[in-house]
This record gives C-alpha cells, structure tokens and sequence, in this order.
C-alpha cells in the first residue's frame, strides 16, 4: 500500500504490506521531528534559532549536534565538497537531515520487523534489505514526465540519492561558486541513503574530478547527466539498469 | 680549494635541474590524446564528426594530482569515444589499483531499453510539492494507493 | 719560557717511509674529497628541485594557487633531502671524518637546522595556502581536509617535533639542559624523518607508484638510514664486542686530573693516529647514560689505553670514580688533530692545560727529523704541568724543542701569553722560527685557544696549515 505525507518541504511516499499501515504514524513522527529541529524556513526551529544567534551552537540539542558532527565527518572526507556551511556562514544541515531523516525511519520499519518497505522522500529512496530486489525509475531531468532509466535495487545497493541542480533552489554550496554546475543531475546508489545522499551532492557540487574521487574511494554506483544531456555510469549501475521489458 | 667546491656545486646542480627540466619537457609533450592522428584539438570527448580522432586506443601520459598520478586511456570507435579507462591511480594506500568503478560515458540508447520498466519508486532530485505533482512518482502514487 | 730540550744533533736519522710529498698528496686528495662532498651536499638539493621538475612541474606555474602549491611542494622536497643530509653528516661516517674532520660535520649539520625546518614549514604553510586557493577555501578552512588525507595526522606530527628539536637547539635554549637531557630531545628528529615518511609515498603526485622519482627517493633514504645505522650501530657495537675493553686502573695525578687506565684486546687494531678522540660509555651505575668524547693521552699498544680527564661538570666529574673492571663501550677513532691532517715536514705544537692530552699522543705518533719539531707547553700554575714529563721525554727522545711557560696571563690585555712572557716580548715568530713553514697544532681551552689562533693566522700562514681541538664541551 502507498501512502503519501507531506514533509520538509515536499512529499514523501512510503510503500508499506497490507495491515501496516499503523506505522505510518510513527513513521510521520519522525519526519516531524526533523523538519521542526532543522527546516531553516520555520523560524522556531532550532537550526534556525542558531542561524539568527537567539541559540548558540554549544547549548543545542544532542540530536543536532550529531547531524552537524556527521556533517562535518563528510566535509572531511569528502574533502571540502560537501561542506554544512553557506557562504554567509549559516550552518545548513539540509543536505543531511533529510537522509537522516528517511534513514531513521528505515531503522524504525526494520525494527519493528516490516518485512518488506520502501520510503521515498522527495526523491531519494531507500528501500527494505528484506523485501528482495525493487525496481525503481530516475527520473529524466529534461522531462518530469519521463523516466531517464530503471535499476534494481537490492543486496548492497538499498538507497538511491539523486541530486540535482534543476529543481529546488541550491543546497548545494560550492566554495562560493555561481557557475553552473557541469553535471545537471547525479543519482548514487549505495547500501546506505546518508552516504548516498552525501556523495550525490558531491559529485554535484565537485564534478567530474569528484565523479571520479568518489568512485574510486567509495564503494558506491554511480549515474550522471551533464549539462548537454550526455550521461555516464559506473560498471556497477550498468548491470543493475533493467533490460528491456516489452510492455 | 674552496672556489673549487662552489664551481663544482652551481655546475653540478645546474646539469642536475637541467636534466629534470628535460625529463620533465617529454612528460607534458606526451600529455594529450592525440598526438600525431588528427589536426583537430585533441580532448574532445563527444565529437561525432568526421574530422575526429581516428579510431583506436590512446594513452594520456601520466598527471600528478595531490591524490598521486592518474593516467587515462581512451578508446575511440566510429569517431566517438566508446571507452575511457583509468589505467593508474593511487588509493589511498598508496598502492596503484586498476580502476574498476570509474563512471564511463553511456549512451542514452543504452539505458532506452529500461525506460519503460515498471517501476515501483521513482527517485530525481529533490521537488517541491509543486514539482511532485507533475512527476512520474505522484503517478505511481496515485495508481498504488 | 724556558727551553727544556734542545735537540742534540744526531747523525742517526731514520725516515719511515713518510715525506712531505706524501703530506702534500694525502692533503690534495683530502681537499678534493672535501669538495666532493660539498658538490653532493648542495647537487643533492638541486636533484630534490630536479624531482619536482622531471614531473613536469615547469608547466605547473599557471595560476597563482598553482604557483604557491608548487613551490610548497619544492620546499618540502628541498627540507627533507637537507634533514637527511643532516643524518648523514652526524652519523659519523668514517670517510667524512678522515676528510673534512668531525668537527667539521657537526658544524655544517649546525648551519643546515634553521634552513631545512624553515623549508619544511614554508612547505607546511604554502601546501595549505595553495590547496585552499584552488579548492575556494581559505587556508584555516583546508586544514581539516588536509588532515583527512592519509598519514597527514603524522606528517603533522613529525613537523612539531622537528620545531622542537630545533628549538631546544638554539644556544639560547640548549644552554638550559643538561646535555644528555638536551640530546635524548635531539634524537626525536629520527622519528620525525619516521613520521613524515609515509605521507611523502602517499600524497602528492611527484613520487607517486612507478615513477623513477620514487625509486631515487627510497634509494636516498636507503642510503642515508644505512649508513647512521652501520656507522653509528653496528660498527661501534662490533668494535666494542672485538676489543671488549674495560677500566683498569684510575689515578688521580693532579688535583681535579686522572688518568684511567684500560685493558683490552688488540687495540691497535682501532687503528688510532696519535691526536684523536674516540666517544667512551661507561657501564657503571651513575655513568652508563652518557658518552664522552674524550682523546687518547697515549698511543694505545695491544692491550692497553689511556685517557686523561680533568674535572670540568658533574658528568666527567663521576668517572673519575668508576670502579677498575668497568666495562667500556667506544665508538671511533675520530678527529683530524692528528698526523693525518700533516701538509708539511715541520711541526709547531702549541698546548695548555688539559690540551697537553691529544699533543701527548701526537707526538709519540708522530715522525720528523730532530730540529723539525717545537713544542710549546703552556700552563697558569705548577698544578697544570701533568703529563709534561712525559712529553719533555719524548721531545728528547726524538729531538724535538721543548718550550715551556707557566704564569697567569696579565690582567687587562688579550694576550695567550704568561705576564712575564708576554713583557719580555715574545712573539709566536720570536720561539717558532719556522711556523709558516710547519703544520700548527693547537690544543687547550677555548678562550685562550682563539687568542692563540688569531696570533697564528697573523703570520700569514695559511690556514690549512693550522689544526686545532677545543677543550670545553
């Protein structure tokens, strides 16, 4: 069964087996409580009371300062490229929460032993490790109204992250840069939505020399479209898209 | 005896730039893909047209990045480029690994054939409510619910 | 000054085999190995430039992020082959000390500290600076990236302890430790050339895998390591294993003097020349921790050795109590205080004090013909004569002049010379005739030392022709 709820800005489409529906709730919760300690467009929010300075970053809840401390591990490795700081020094932890986000939810439906789920958060989806293979589309960022291609997720590939510069206004800060981005649009699948979310927007903000630094570094697969409609894939990807199914 | 050592030194360290400088001239020399082939810039990475590069397989020379050396071999087949490989790259271990993840071009025909599988999720970047609207995924939701 | 000993003249002169035409080749051939080992000091430099060069760096000038990387990676290159070239020059390696003297070396690794950590923390800082530019982040902001990279948390590391060892050996500063406190800091830079290591195999594109630039690195430090580890380790560990000398006897002979007698096993073998030092530990309860460069106060026959101490700190004070049957471990023959270094038939000693020690040994080593050697023994009081007998015998035995002055210099002018000496008006040229002519040996404390060096350099005497050892660690 397909639910639909509306949270942090956009939608979220969870895929439940019948009679579970009940975690729905819970599952809502949990977005709630992101979007009210991090969404930077509610000005109660904690992210925001430390963005206007009513907060300081040293008395902010546990929760935040994990998701900032993870973002900060992933300015690291990834070297500069994914960095929770906008050039106007505001911390901005959206590239992060929303991952956490779907993650955290993830981890209730396993726990509670849904054997088979999927959640999809405005793009990125993370789907159940036992719920076998799932076939899920990219979309094309030239048509919404089409599909780019399919893969299968499943085995060490259960998250697909997809960033992109054609949609949503730029959480993407680039070192201050405002030219645009080479690719237009990158999807990673990888075992976990966090690091997907994480390297997709990498890739994004770095291209092509990230493209590479992150194929090469991480155990991740990887799609991308340029500019000029041009695509590339890693060998891992190529085998996960979906052969031609007639009808 | 000491103008000796200092005369020695400044010609001894001299020939020794030199000879670095030197070895260091063939390295950029060979840097490019093309080389003898074509008269049209070298490098291009979706050229189609006839004055490309002629087919057959090409070896960048080696470029230092602060990550350690990485070479690219690229293989040219009906003057499009059909194949680029890492050939040398330094983990972070320092140990040269054949790269076999490197994200290659692939060409839209090849991923047509998955365009019209049925999907059960769709993921693209991040859309507004607005933009959810109109995209496949609100289709796959409205049918699924 | 009185004249102890003419020499008589004798008809029975006996050359051994050595001239002055064998002094001069010996000192052509150690001016021009000298100066080959100057050439590779400063040539190895350039080649670390050439590295950075072969890989093409010429062309990586392009963009002022470029151009301030590229220079950062030259200065780290540069640093590290001076700071293993600094290894090298106190590893005490045999060819260097019979050419350019121990001395020597150790003044040149001196000279090389400030420049080579002043290279590798430009390295430091520009590496930072020119990532940063080409990243867009400011330079406070790449560190953490950097730090990301393998094996930066210890290149860092080994960067801080060279601040240190450097540090503390600033005279200000070393002048506050003792010296065994002040040398165990010192050894650290062995660890950082360890901790720095790693990142030089596996950052940065120069010595990356396969390239001919890796290969030259690793075989340099091949080299370098290999030869502390021979010459420092392993030789003085054999030679002490071989000679298994140890304390035989000890004699006070002068208030604040002793003599330590030591047995052994063929300790000509050390193949000592009369005038140079060897490095002694002492393996007894409040000894065994430091080692003292101490010189032989006579030639050393099979199975036995001599050295002379005088009481001048708590360290040597403590071996003038060392029980007889300590064990001794030695590490040498150095120095070129001794006939090696000869350029000329004639010899003109010059001694005070301790200083008679070396001279001692010099002159039972040292062949020349009767009339071709003058001695000059200095001392303030009666207390400082020790050892003269002994060198008044030799001097006669093999027709030398033996000189003498004892006094306290006079107070207010700078002079090496006793008071009654110096009002009497004797000149270096006035006692030694023939001293532009003859190889100078100079040994005593230094104040005085350089008093007398000064005076010596003003005959015009060339300086290759003066040899000195300084008395005060």
């Amino acid at each position: 069964m397909r639910h639909t709820l509306e949270t942090m800005g956009t939608v979220a489409s969870i895929e439940l087996p019948a009679g579970w529906s009940r975690e729905l709730v819970a599952v809502g919760a949990i977005f709630d409580e992101i979007e009210g300690r991090f969404s930077l467009y509610r000005p109660d929010s904690e992210l925001s009371r430390i963005a206007s300075g009513q907060l300081v970053l040293a008395g902010a809840s546990g929760e935040l300062l994990a998701s900032y401390s993870r973002a900060l591990e992933w300015r690291g490795t990834t070297l500069g490229v994914f960095s929770p700081h906008r050039p106007d020094g505001v911390i901005d932890l959206n590239g992060i929460v929303k991952a956490e986000a779907i993650e955290r939810a993830g981890a209730h439906l396993q726990a509670v032993g849904c054997p088979s789920w999927s959640v999809n958060v405005g793009g990125d989806i993370l789907v159940s490790p036992t719920g076998g293979a799932q076939l899920v589309g990219i979309a094309d960022p030239a048509d919404s109204s089409a599909l780019l291609c399919s893969i299968r997720l499943g085995g060490s590939r259960l998250a697909l992250a997809t960033s992109g510069s054609a949609q949503r206004g730029d959480h993407i800060w680039r070192g201050g840069s405002t030219e645009p981005t080479h690719f237009v649009q990158v999807s990673v699948a990888a075992a976990h939505i966090v690091a997907a979310d994480v390297l997709a927007t990498t890739i994004v903000a770095g291209g092509p020399e990230a493209l590479d630094d992150v194929t090469t570094r991480w155990d991740v697969d990887v799609i991308t479209v340029d500019r000029s409609g041009a695509l590339r894939a890693s060998p891992g990807l190529r085998r996960a898209l979906v052969a031609d199914i007639a009808a | 005896m000491r103008t000796r050592a200092i005369l020695g030194s400044i010609l001894a360290s001299a020939s020794v730039l030199i000879v670095g400088y030197q070895a260091g001239t063939t390295v950029t020399m060979a840097n490019g893909i093309s080389v003898t082939e074509s008269s049209t810039s070298a490098g291009s990475t979706s050229g189609t047209t006839a004055s490309g590069p002629a087919d057959g397989t090409y070896t960048g020379s080696s470029v230092n990045t602060r990550y350690g050396a990485v070479q690219i071999q690229v293989t040219i087949a009906s003057g499009s480029i059909s194949e680029v490989a890492a050939l040398h790259l330094t983990n972070a271990d320092g140990r040269s690994v054949q790269i076999s993840n490197h994200a290659a071009p692939i060409l839209r025909s090849e991923v047509l054939g998955s365009q019209s599988a049925r999907v059960s999720n769709v993921g693209g970047a991040t859309y507004t409510t607005q933009a959810y609207l109109a995209s496949v995924q609100s289709a796959l939701d409205q049918a699924g619910a | 000054m009185t004249t102890e000993v003419r020499p008589r003249p004798s008809r029975a002169l006996r050359h051994t085999g050595t001239t002055v035409a064998d002094y001069r080749r010996n000192f052509s051939r150690r001016a021009r190995l000298s100066d080959l080992l100057v050439m590779a000091l400063w040539t190895s430099g350039a080649t670390a430039a050439a590295l950075f060069l072969a890989s093409g760096g010429i062309d990586q000038f392009t963009s002022v992020a470029e151009t301030v990387t590229s220079i950062g990676i030259v200065a780290g290159l540069v640093g590290t082959d001076f700071i293993l070239v600094m290894l090298v020059l106190a590893a005490r390696i045999s060819i260097i000390d019979r050419t350019i003297g121990h001395d020597r070396a150790i003044a040149v690794h001196r000279s090389l500290g400030k420049p080579a950590l002043y290279l590798l923390l430009a390295h430091g800082l520009l590496l930072l600076v020119g990532y940063g530019l080409s990243s867009g982040i400011n330079p406070i902001a790449e560190i953490g990236p950097m730090l990301a990279l393998p094996d930066m948390p210890l290149a860092v590391i080994g960067l801080g302890l060279l601040i240190v060892v450097v540090v503390t050996s600033i005279m200000a500063v070393r002048r506050r430790f003792s010296y065994e406190g002040w040398h165990l800091v010192h050894v650290l830079s062995y660890v950082a050339v360890a901790f720095a290591l790693p990142h030089q195999l596996s950052v940065g594109g120069i010595l990356s895998e396969g390239s001919g630039q890796r290969v030259y690195w690793i075989a340099l430090y091949v080299l370098a390591l290999g030869g502390i580890v021979t010459f420092r380790f392993v030789e003085p560990l054999v030679s002490s294993l071989r000679h298994r000398v140890r304390v035989a006897a000890v004699t006070e002979i002068a208030p604040g003097v002793t003599t330590i007698q030591f047995d052994g096993h063929a300790l000509r073998g050390l193949g000592a020349s009369g005038g140079q030092f060897f490095i002694w530990r002492f393996w007894a309860p409040h000894t065994w921790w430091h080692s003292h460069p101490i010189s032989l106060s006579a030639m050393p026959t099979d199975n036995s050795a001599r050295v002379t101490i005088r009481d001048l700190g708590k360290g040597s004070a403590q071996l003038s109590t060392v029980p007889v049957g300590t064990r001794v471990s030695i590490e040498g023959p150095y120095g070129l205080f001794s006939t090696t270094a000869r350029t000329s038939g004639k010899l003109t000693i010059i001694a005070a004090g301790i200083g008679v020690t070396p001279v001692r040994a010099l002159l039972e080593h040292a062949t020349f013909a009767p009339g071709e050697a003058t001695i000059l023994l200095r001392a303030s009081t009666p207390e400082e004569t020790y050892h003269w007998d002994e060198i008044k015998a030799i001097a006669a035995a093999k027709g030398a002049t033996c000189l003498v002055m004892v006094g306290h210099r006079p107070r207010g002018i700078d002079t090496w010379m006793s008071e009654a000496d110096a009002a009497r008006g004797v000149t270096l040229t006035s006692a030694f005739p023939d001293i532009t002519d003859s190889d100078v040996y100079l040994c005593g404390p230094s104040t005085w030392l350089d008093l007398v060096e000064a005076d010596v350099r003003a005959t015009g005497i060339r300086p290759h022709q003066i040899h000195t050892e300084r008395f005060d660690w």
